[in-house]
């Protein structure tokens, strides 16, 4: 009788996540099996066992059919229900059953800094050879709890993710991987510091180069939060799970435009989970993970424990694969036939033991092999690239220009005589290392020397569309035609006068003369006063922004702003001069829907770091305006946030000056990037910069926020940028700037 | 098309304007603001009863968006800016004559403001026609061994021109209102106050421009008035002496001509240096197309060399210290008038053949200040002011005489100017202080204490015109 | 201060519980109005007083269509329609708005005839003195104390500013009666101080409207 007790409770059970999971009772016959459950419940005592049995047994076979069913035509938008429910695993079911042992770091359960993020040192049991073995490694990940209301649904604060931060470098000093789990539906987006964005900025910029393997796992890969601990060597992603840019309820409001407070209907949510590709096949194809790990029917729950033991197998394995490419691929292979031979029993770890330390060498495999991966994603995900053979030839140049640029500053910075000097002295040397060292120096360096006698030899200089920003001798904002007044948004405060369009955007830049307020001005002002006069050339103008998911009416308003703009994608980048200084600007601007990231943005921008360090130029990315990620790229949109931090690194650390000014509006993904990143921020006045926006935090954390919460003012407070830039002081600033920040390595230096 | 003027200004520059149109036959409106009300300006025109009202509220004389509208409503076709306010600005000058409904500016043409205003440029200009001015840089210095070098120049120069204290001015380029200003004796101490100075204007300004040019002394202040034409037509009616100020530049004394033998024997002569500055200021004139009237301002050391100082594109307070000395057909010309008459394109219609100088003019210009207190302003009622009326006096005043009137606090006090004049200079003095004594002004301020006015401080001062 | 005091003055306001706001306009232009006689309208609101109020009228002037809003909720109670779609001069009064008194406001009008006024020594614009102006910020007016020959205002007065200092009975900022930038009355209040031990006497005011007052 208990037994059977029990059976109908797991079947109640059953049922309400099948009706959570279709969010309701209409689906298939659900109502009619909850009539017969109630009337079963209710009429339990009174019937006779055997009766029950049978019914208790239509009733499983009832759910089992539906369930079957349900399994089998899983929309993306109930996978979002099954990751939501409070019956999913959590990380610390995963702590507990996964590994062998754990503690964790940085507070408790609810006494903690953060109790959405957890961090633990962990030991993962090996066995080879009938032996045992532990190995350490660091747990790091959101926890979202089963309904307890301070896990916060797994939506990290700023400082949750500075823990998860200080817990890599611990890590990384122990030299030991790293396993993220990732359950959350994104950041809370608040900008105290050290502030949501400007955070997982700061921990995306650090992993990029974090010197340990890092293996991550998707269940709920919301965004921004997903990212702050998503980049590794390895991404495992759950079958069940989603990985998103938005959560579809998110960008079903965007695209129904709908008000706030209204709202949203289930079918447009519906379509939007569809339209992104959220689900791990969907994924796996668009090449933002690397495995999938399949979970129970409908997904697995907390007390799955089959579940927890694959998940074990896998993470070992993806961290011994991770470990042995960075030895040798000889080695991979090996190990890869190993598994093979063991057969049908994957699900038991692999008997192999594998040291998951690595040395010097190995080290700079991995980060190698790092960067590679995330500068090869989304790669086929925008237009206009250049073919082939022209391709290789800029390869060809390019490398060739990495010589000069090499000889240029690093050896002709000093004395001519002096270095011919010490090339002699070095090639009087015998020994063969010094001849393969000295001989392409001295070939690049009769190059150079040919060069400044000033015979004609072309500096390899980036080719194609030059002067296509070139206007003419002055350039007055087309706003400053109209013969009318608009009042100063700070009149009431500072009893600032009307101000007169033609004075206020012609002599004025757009600046109240009274309280210095900026009213918005278009980019091409910022070409014309901000560069030298003609020393603008632009580059790689053809890659164009494209509609990688077939996102249905998006190629229309992608057209739309292609002939607006007469451009193909929402960022410029260019080289030009800044009072005599050489640099290279990334510029994403406002026109082009909305100074949104998509890849072909992602490539232009990454392509700028690369030829700002090739050239040894200081690099700018002014950013007239962002509106985030591109959500109609889905995730192949938020990879771009790694990929260009990840170039932005190699940059710095190769010496460069990176230096970010944001205009007008700039928000969410490039924020808590590669912009975020940057150690010289600075704002244009009355600009704004965050996280989300003003709709999105009230929606998110139910409170509204002051007018100027977003203000750069209050972004200087908090510590987010270093300096607010009157425009019109735009020019000199960036010149001081450029002369007295960062760069060992810049050319002038 | 009938011309209206739209009157852009307050207190007795409207009164005059107003008149001068009438006596042009323009039509006309004034506009004022709440705290002018009672204000002699707005009360003569103001009927509030009918629609037919010329002064119109607006805000505040300074929006241009107020007095634009209500030029347009009004359908004025001028705006007069008066002095002060808008009267050299470019900026409004130029939204005058380019808006939709553009208007005529009575005054030069923008660009002229634009050029002149700037100081720095004027003083580049004369030097290249070889028009005197103060020695130092016409353009902003921003190299400290490049500066010091045009110091010890300046001070050398003095030297051998045996002045007795030599000293340089660093100023800062993009200062102004003796801000950022010291003095430099000892060449030693150049490098000190140059830092100094660049790193207040680069912190003040944002640009660490400086200028560095002689600090003079002995000297007097002159004026040059000239009329111009929109057809190329120029001439002048005169010069003024206004060495004597307030702090603050404020003038209080004006005479002319600007020199006078009888009042002191000059180490130069005095017509030949009026001349010549008179001749340099319609050179610059011709040279950049003036077309309205302006007063050049110059500085006369004690040896009688002038230096240029700067440009005025508007029309002064003092104009009719120049029209009370001069003569076209046997009268007084009105320069007011002369403005209105040629920004609106009419010809000159007389040459400077006609014009005649006979006599001394001087004006005072009546404040209600303490004079021994850093002319503060003083604030109160005037229960009673009344002027002597004589056929060698003027005044003009926006103060009622039928009325108590209440001192605006949101403008200087300025009361009146009265004008006295003579066959000569001792003359129009006799006269200047026999109409002092003559001018009743009562009152008394929140604390029951009596006026304070400047007459005092004019009657002394009366005796040092036109001396060194 | 006797109860009678407080008696008087509070059915002299029972009798006419309402306060009045004019509207002036604010410069010149051709005026549209968006409200009706009676209608209600609302004032600022908000937690940053960020949400403006009912649009009251709008003043065309220069190409710019200006938006006027309502700083308090009441009733109009007057309005100039005559004048729609007319050229307006500045500072004419066009709407007055009706609003019943708050508990706030009734304190504060009798509390003007308690505290110890500080009076305008000029017909002059007044600012707090820098140093105060920045307590005030901080700590809120009524935490800043201030005590005979502290410089606490700025009049500015025919261009030129003059450091005011006080002279009085020491105590706190209880009440600000002046606007920065605008013109007040010679002897008009600026401020009312609460010395220290009016304090009590004060809240007993204070309590009694709070308690009378609904």
């Amino acid at each position: 009788m208990e037994d059977l007790r029990k059976k109908l409770l797991t079947c109640e059970e059953r049922l309400t996540y099948l009706s959570h999971i279709k969010a309701g009772d209409e689906w298939g016959n659900i109502a009619g099996l909850r009539e017969n459950l109630l009337t079963l419940r209710d009429s339990f005592y009174d019937l006779a066992p055997e009766k029950i049995t049978t019914k208790v047994k239509s009733l499983e076979e009832g759910l089992h059919f539906l369930e079957t069913r349900c399994e089998e035509n899983l929309t993306p938008m109930e996978r979002v229900r099954i990751v939501r429910s409070p019956l999913r695993f959590s990380l610390k079911d995963i702590l507990e059953n996964v590994y062998e042992d754990y503690t964790e770091l940085g507070g408790a359960e609810e006494t903690n800094i953060d109790p959405s993020m957890v961090a633990a040192k962990a030991n993962i049991l090996r066995r080879a050879k009938n032996k045992n073995f532990t190995q350490q490694v660091m747990v790091i990940g959101q926890e979202k709890g089963h309904g307890e209301e301070y896990r916060n649904g797994g939506s990290c604060k700023p400082w949750g993710n500075e823990k998860a931060l200080r817990y890599m470098q611990v890590a990384q000093t122990e030299g030991i991987p790293i396993h993220f789990y990732i359950f959350t539906p994104g950041s809370f987006p608040i900008e105290d510091y050290p502030g949501a964005a400007q955070q997982i900025a700061r921990n995306i910029y650090t992993m990029t180069k974090l010197r340990v393997p890092l293996i991550s796992m998707i269940s709920e890969g919301g965004s921004g939060g997903a990212e702050a601990i998503g980049l590794s060597d390895f991404r495992l992603m759950c079958s069940h799970g989603y990985y998103s840019v938005i959560s579809p309820e998110g960008a079903a409001a965007i695209e129904g435009k709908i008000r706030e407070g209204g709202k949203v209907p289930a079918e447009l949510i519906e379509s939007c989970a569809e339209r992104l590709h959220i689900t791990a096949r969907d994924n796996l194809k668009l090449g933002t993970i690397d495995r999938i790990i399949e979970e129970n029917p409908l997904g697995a729950k907390h007390d799955d424990f089959s579940f927890f033991k694959k998940l074990r197998y896998e993470v070992m394995r993806a961290t011994d694969e991770v470990v042995l490419k960075t030895k040798s691929l000889r080695a991979f292979r090996a190990y890869e036939l190993k598994l093979e031979k063991s057969g049908e029993s994957v699900m038991d770890e692999p008997q192999i033991d594998i040291s998951w330390d690595l040395n010097e060498d190995e080290i700079k495999r991995l980060l190698q092999r790092r960067s590679k991966k995330y500068r090869q994603m989304a790669k086929d995900s925008y237009g206009g690239r250049t073919a082939n053979l022209t391709s290789f030839m800029q390869r060809l140049k390019n490398n060739t220009s990495k010589a000069y640029y090499s000889f240029r500053y690093d050896i002709l910075r000093s004395q001519q005589k002096q270095v011919k000097q010490v090339i002699k002295d070095v090639s009087g040397e015998s020994s063969v290392f010094f001849k393969q060292l000295t001989a392409p120096f001295s070939a690049a360096y009769d190059f150079i020397i040919r060069k400044t006698d000033g015979k004609n030899v072309k500096l390899p200089v980036s080719g194609g569309y030059g002067d296509a920003l070139e206007f003419g001798d002055t350039y007055t904002s087309p706003l400053a035609n109209e013969d009318r007044t608009v009042t100063c948004p700070n009149s009431e405060k500072y009893g600032c006068k009307d101000l007169w369009v033609p004075d206020l955007y012609g002599e004025f830049c757009g600046v109240c003369e009274n309280c210095g307020h900026h009213f918005p001005l278009e980019y091409q002002w910022y070409l014309k006063h901000l560069l030298d006069r003609n020393s603008i050339r632009e580059f790689n103008r053809t890659i164009s922004a494209g509609n990688p998911l077939s996102s249905p009416g998006f190629e229309k308003r992608l057209q739309e702003a292609i002939r607006k703009t007469k451009r193909h994608s929402a960022i410029i980048t260019l080289e030009a001069r800044v009072m005599g200084v050489e640099i290279v600007i990334a510029m994403l601007y406002s026109n082009f829907r909305n100074g949104t990231v998509g890849a072909a943005e992602g490539e232009k921008f990454a392509q700028a770091c690369e030829k700002a360090k090739l050239k040894r130029r200081p690099f700018l990315a002014y950013i007239h305006t962002t509106g985030g990620i591109r959500i109609q790229e889905g995730t192949l949109g938020v990879v771009q946030m790694p990929k260009c931090t990840m170039a932005v690194r190699e940059y710095v650390d190769s010496g460069g000056l990176y230096i970010v000014v944001y205009d007008n509006n700039s928000y969410a993904g490039p924020v808590a990037s590669f912009l975020g990143c940057s150690h010289y921020q600075f704002a244009i006045r009355s600009s704004r910069i965050g996280f989300a926006g003003p709709r999105v935090i009230r929606e998110t954390t139910g409170s509204d926020i002051p007018p100027d919460y977003h203000s750069a003012r209050n972004a200087l407070k908090r510590g987010h940028i270093q300096g607010i830039w009157d425009r019109r002081d735009f020019r000199r600033n960036l010149h001081k700037a450029l002369h007295t920040m960062g760069g060992r390595n810049l050319y002038y230096r | 098309m009938k011309e209206k003027v739209l009157i852009a200004n307050r207190g007795e520059i409207a009164i005059r304007i107003a008149e001068a149109c009438q006596s042009l036959g323009l039509d006309f409106v004034l506009v004022y603001t709440g705290a002018d009300e009672d204000s002699e300006h707005v009360r003569r025109y103001l009927d509030s009863k009918s629609n037919k009202n010329r002064a119109w509220r607006i805000s505040n004389y300074t929006d241009p968006n107020d007095i634009l509208s209500v030029a347009d409503y009004t359908k004025c076709t001028a705006i007069h800016p008066g002095y002060g306010f808008f009267s050299e600005d470019f900026r409004f000058a130029r939204r005058v004559t380019i808006r939709n409904r553009p208007l005529t500016f009575i005054g030069p043409k923008w660009e002229v403001i634009k050029d002149l205003g700037d100081k720095i440029n004027t003083k580049r200009v004369a030097n290249k026609l070889g028009i005197p001015t103060i020695p130092g840089t016409d353009a902003p210095i921003y190299n400290e061994i490049e500066a010091e070098a045009i110091a010890e120049n300046i001070l050398e120069k003095q030297e051998i021109q045996g002045i007795a204290e030599p000293s340089v001015l660093v100023k800062a380029a993009a200062g102004g209102g003796g801000m950022g200003i010291e003095e430099v004796l000892q060449p030693e101490q150049f490098r000190r106050v140059y830092r100094q100075i660049q790193n207040y204007a680069k912190r003040q300004f944002g640009d660490g421009g400086v200028l560095i040019e002689q600090c003079l002394r002995d000297y007097n202040h002159l004026e040059v008035q000239l009329v111009c034409s929109r057809h190329n037509e120029r001439v002048y009616f005169g010069t003024r002496n206004c060495t004597i100020q307030s702090t603050g530049r404020q003038k209080r004394v004006e005479a002319a001509p600007g020199f006078d033998s009888s009042c002191f024997s000059y180490d130069f002569d005095p017509d030949d240096v009026l001349n010549k500055i008179v001749q340099y200021s319609l050179k610059l004139a011709d040279h950049v197309k003036y077309d309205n009237v302006g007063t050049w301002e110059w500085i006369v050391a004690r040896d009688g060399s002038p230096y240029l100082l700067e440009v005025n594109t508007r029309i002064q307070v003092e104009n009719d210290v120049s029209a009370r000395i001069s003569y076209l057909k046997k009268k007084h010309p009105n320069l007011i008038r002369e403005q209105i008459r040629l920004a609106l394109g009419d010809k000159m219609g007389y040459s400077q053949k006609k014009i005649k100088f006979k006599g001394a003019c001087i004006e005072l210009r009546v404040v209600a200040e303490d004079t021994r207190r850093g002319f503060q302003p003083w604030i109160g009622t005037i229960s009673r002011f009344d002027f002597p009326r004589h056929d060698w006096s003027a005044v003009y005043t926006h103060v009622p005489f039928d009325r108590p009137y209440v001192i605006p606090s949101d403008y200087d006090p300025n009361l009146a100017l009265a004008i006295v004049w003579g066959a000569d200079v001792d003359e129009a003095k006799e006269r200047g202080r026999r109409f002092l004594n003559e001018v009743v002004i009562e009152g008394e301020n929140g604390k029951g204490e009596p006026i304070l006015t400047n007459i005092p401080y004019l009657k002394d001062n009366i005796d040092n015109l036109l001396r060194f | 201060m006797d109860d009678s005091y407080v008696n008087e003055i509070l059915a002299q306001y029972r009798a006419d519980p309402y306060g009045y706001v004019d509207s002036h306009t604010i410069h010149t232009g051709s005026i549209n109005f968006y409200v009706k006689k009676d209608e209600k309208v609302e004032g600022v609101s908000g937690e940053w007083r960020h949400i403006s109020g009912t649009k009251l009228y709008s003043l065309h002037r220069e190409g710019n269509d200006k938006p006027v809003f309502s700083r308090s909720s009441g009733i109009v109670s007057s309005i100039r329609t005559d004048l729609e779609g007319k050229f307006v001069e500045a500072g004419e009064k066009v709407i007055t708005i009706r609003y019943p008194l708050k508990k706030r406001e009734i304190i504060e009008k009798i509390l003007r005839r308690v505290l110890v006024p500080f009076k305008a020594p000029e017909r002059a614009k007044y600012f707090f003195s820098l140093d105060i102006q920045s307590r005030i910020d901080k700590f809120g007016h009524r935490s800043v104390a201030v005590k005979p020959g502290d410089e606490i205002l700025t009049m500015s007065l025919m261009k030129r500013d003059t450091p005011i200092y006080y002279q009085g009975e020491p105590g706190i900022i209880h009440s600000v009666y002046f606007q920065p930038g605008i013109t007040m009355e010679q002897d008009e209040p600026l401020i009312g101080i609460c010395p220290a031990e009016k304090l009590p006497v004060i809240q007993k005011v204070i309590n009694r409207v709070k308690a009378e007052w609904e």
